[in-house]
């Protein structure tokens, strides 16, 4: 009986750690026939389907910023659909957001632990500084040895704008962006404003659309600030100076920077603009309780009201060197494959897949819409909303097309900026101070 | 039978043990390591610096901010929380009918998601639109900035500390109910009113429940994230409502700073540790009366 204790307390005990090590390591069975996959996957490909992908049960995970509110959602998952439904032995379990700060960071810390998935859609910029320093993405060409004609559709300026800071391209682009000032068009038309083209008529705006009870501009300075610091940037210092990286803060960025703290003191944004989420500074323009919000491209298949809704270039601040039609853009994100997933035999072909169907002509051409840039030459739907045409004559009219400033900062530098929104609006910072502080960051990081 | 030998006792302790050390004990030593030197993303050492991270938290005007209100909220949560739980526990015990009515409406906030509770609250607060600026124009007044530097803490407070009413509510309950009845008969008896029953009979018995409950109430405090990140992410307004865990949270995942991130977290667990150990002195909850 004792012996009969003994046997029982031992077992229990073995089942509870090998249950505890279940969920480490990687299965490493059929190995024999996984090296006979890959084999046989190392053959010319035609655009749009990678030969090969194995028949062998297998999960693909993945991450996009195709999530949440983005309206490339619904699109994203229509192609998950379709992948497993044409591979029904292929799960791909897929934890996509819409991309904020927290995420990036969680981004960079699954990087960083090994814990990074198959395929991620994601920065191509210093935004991805983090993720890119764990070296765990396959390059283009390094696929293109497999499979030459991975992607084969982007256009060489695509290529040429997505490529990673130190000059390699590891990500497929898909769509890039622009930045605006979206304007409710009818709420300009009933106060009889021009739309805000330059600074005299947008301050005009914000002073009569105060004096009449609707908030001039939506923003959280909390939250997402950051529209706002890089267009007075590059309003103020014009596109060289706004994409250099100086030791010290130039005087035009400082200026720039202080006309946000103007403006708060006007009284152009929110009484709780300190507080209110993006969410909920979003609702303000969506509900017309705001007149002008500063977003991006991504932003405008959102709006419920695509007819009386516009979006205009920024205009150019006092003394500014920005050109009238400068924006803010590019293509900063693309899908990558992780060389866990590279180097794994039974998965290789299958995220191949799964990145060449969600870049062929045919789905840019549906993440596209007609908004942003494409990344291979595609011509304008026919049935574009007026927001559509606008955002269209935004990219196509502008003169000057730049990065954004977390494109060149490291991530830790850039929320230097953005976490200090409030302070400076407070009066407890300088512009100066801030600017300087993150540009001291940046530099000691490259040490 | 069993204990004698102590084989099969380390065995079954083992796995537990290895589980904290493995995902407890060396993580925090590799935290306190990483405070000393510069960080470039989530694992890499940069430079050693030293004591620089906590020379810098010495100077951190926020980090001294966020230390306050961890200890108001302290304070906020032992008069409260426990309280206001402490109270309705002696009320709920005294009634015969509807005990178990009572004892479930005031728990059913500890099973709401802190996450929903803080969503709900914000559009309670929402300057345009909230449920309370509403109310306020239904009676012709002027809306409010509940979230404005001089009320934001306190728009925090509340439903952070209503939230957990009902946890030690329950407690003291059931503290209550091992008093025996015999000893307020025998009371009774003797002269005494309900509310010397209260001082002279309940609390010095719910000592033991009380101290516990006074232990977990400030170390919760102490560890509170998710109510106050929702409501105010980032400390909003201006970092004025940052409490120790979202201080931390947002210098190591927001500014990605992660080794002035660790080197407050290594803080966090110094505070704890101190107040834990005055609680102790305090409270002495061993004390024989």
């Amino acid at each position: 009986m004792h012996k009969y204790k003994k046997f029982v307390a031992l077992l229990i005990v073995s089942l509870m750690v090998f249950g505890s090590l279940s969920a480490c390591g990687s299965g490493s069975k059929g190995t024999t026939e996984a090296n006979t996959d890959a084999a046989e996957t190392d053959q010319e490909t035609t655009s749009g389907e990678a030969t090969g992908v194995t028949s062998e049960k297998i999960t693909l995970t993945t991450v996009s910023m195709m999530g949440g509110t983005d309206p490339n959602t619904e699109r994203y998952q229509e192609v998950i659909d379709a992948f497993m439904e044409k591979y029904p032995n292929v799960t791909v379990e897929d934890s996509s957001q819409m991309s904020d700060q927290t995420w990036k960071a969680k981004v960079a810390a699954q990087f960083s632990v090994g814990d990074e998935p198959d395929v991620i859609q994601f920065f191509t910029d210093n935004n991805a500084s983090e993720v890119l320093a764990a070296d765990q993405f396959v390059t283009i060409d390094e696929i293109r040895e497999v499979y030459p004609e991975y992607a084969a559709a982007i256009v060489d300026n695509a290529w040429k704008a997505s490529a990673n800071p130190d000059g390699v391209n590891r990500a497929v682009p898909t769509t890039g962006f622009w930045e605006g000032l979206f304007c409710n068009k009818d709420l300009f038309d009933k106060y009889e404003l021009a739309l805000p083209t330059d600074w005299d008529s947008f301050i005009t705006a914000v002073k009569t659309f105060k004096e009449n009870g609707i908030i001039p501009i939506a923003v959280s300075l909390n939250e997402v600030p950051h529209y706002w610091i890089e267009h007075l940037m590059l309003s103020a210092a014009g596109g060289e100076e706004f994409t250099s990286i100086p030791e010290t803060a130039p005087e035009s960025w400082i200026k720039g920077l202080e006309i946000l703290k103007e403006l708060y003191e006007m009284g152009a944004f929110p009484e709780d603009s300190q507080t209110i989420t993006n969410d909920a500074a979003g609702e303000l323009f969506k509900t017309k309780q705001a007149a002008m919000q500063l977003d991006g491209s991504w932003y405008a298949g959102g709006i419920d009201d695509q007819e009386n809704t516009v979006v205009v270039a920024f205009p150019v601040v006092e003394g500014g060197q920005k050109g009238p039609n400068d924006i803010i853009g590019g293509l900063s994100s693309g899908f990558y494959i992780t060389k866990k997933a590279w180097d794994d035999p039974l998965k290789r072909a299958a995220a191949v897949e799964f990145v060449m169907m969600n870049t062929s002509p045919e789905q840019i051409a549906i993440y596209w819409n007609g908004n942003g840039m494409a990344t291979v030459e595609l011509e304008a739907p026919a049935d574009m909303t007026p927001l559509g045409l606008a955002g269209l004559e935004l990219g196509n009219a502008a003169t000057g097309t730049f990065a954004p400033t977390d494109a060149r900062l490291i991530g830790e530098a850039y929320s230097s900026i953005t976490t200090s929104t409030v302070d400076l609006v407070n009066g407890t910072k300088t512009a100066e101070e801030i600017l300087n502080n993150a540009l001291q960051i940046n530099m000691d990081s490259q040490e | 039978m069993l204990y004698k030998k102590k084989t099969p006792l380390i065995a079954f302790l083992l796995p537990g043990f290895a589980m904290l050390l493995i995902f407890l004990y060396v993580p925090f030593v590799d935290n306190i390591n990483n405070s000393f030197y510069n960080m470039k993303g989530f694992i890499e050492l940069q430079k050693f610096i030293g004591l620089s991270n906590y020379k810098e938290m010495l100077q951190d005007a926020k980090l001294h901010t966020s230390l306050i209100n961890s200890l108001k909220m302290m304070g906020l949560t032992v008069v409260f929380q426990v309280g206001i739980a402490l109270l309705l526990a002696i009320l709920v015990s005294n009634i015969k009918r509807g005990q178990q009515f009572f004892r479930t409406v005031y728990f059913f906030p500890i099973v709401i998601s802190a996450t929903a509770i803080g969503l709900l609250f914000n559009l309670f607060y929402n300057y345009k639109g909230g449920a309370l600026n509403q109310l306020l124009q239904t009676f012709g007044k002027e809306p409010v900035n509940w979230m404005a530097a001089t009320t934001a803490f306190v728009m925090i407070i509340i439903p952070t500390i209503w939230s957990y009413v009902g946890f030690y509510f329950v407690i003291i309950l059931t503290g209550l109910f091992d008093i025996s009845d015999e000893i307020y008969e025998a009371a009774s008896i003797d002269g005494c009113t309900k509310a010397q029953a209260v001082i002279r009979i309940t609390l010095p018995l719910l000592r033991g429940v009380l101290c516990t409950c006074i232990t977990l109430a400030v170390t919760g405090a102490l560890k509170v994230f998710d109510l106050p990140w929702v409501i105010a992410p980032q400390g909003a307004p201006g970092g004025i409502t940052h409490f120790m865990g979202t201080y931390m949270y947002q210098i190591a995942f927001v500014n990605l700073n992660v080794d002035y991130g660790a080197a407050i977290a290594v803080a966090i667990v110094v505070l704890g540790v101190i107040v834990s150990l005055v609680i102790n002195k305090i409270l002495k909850p061993d004390a024989n009366l």
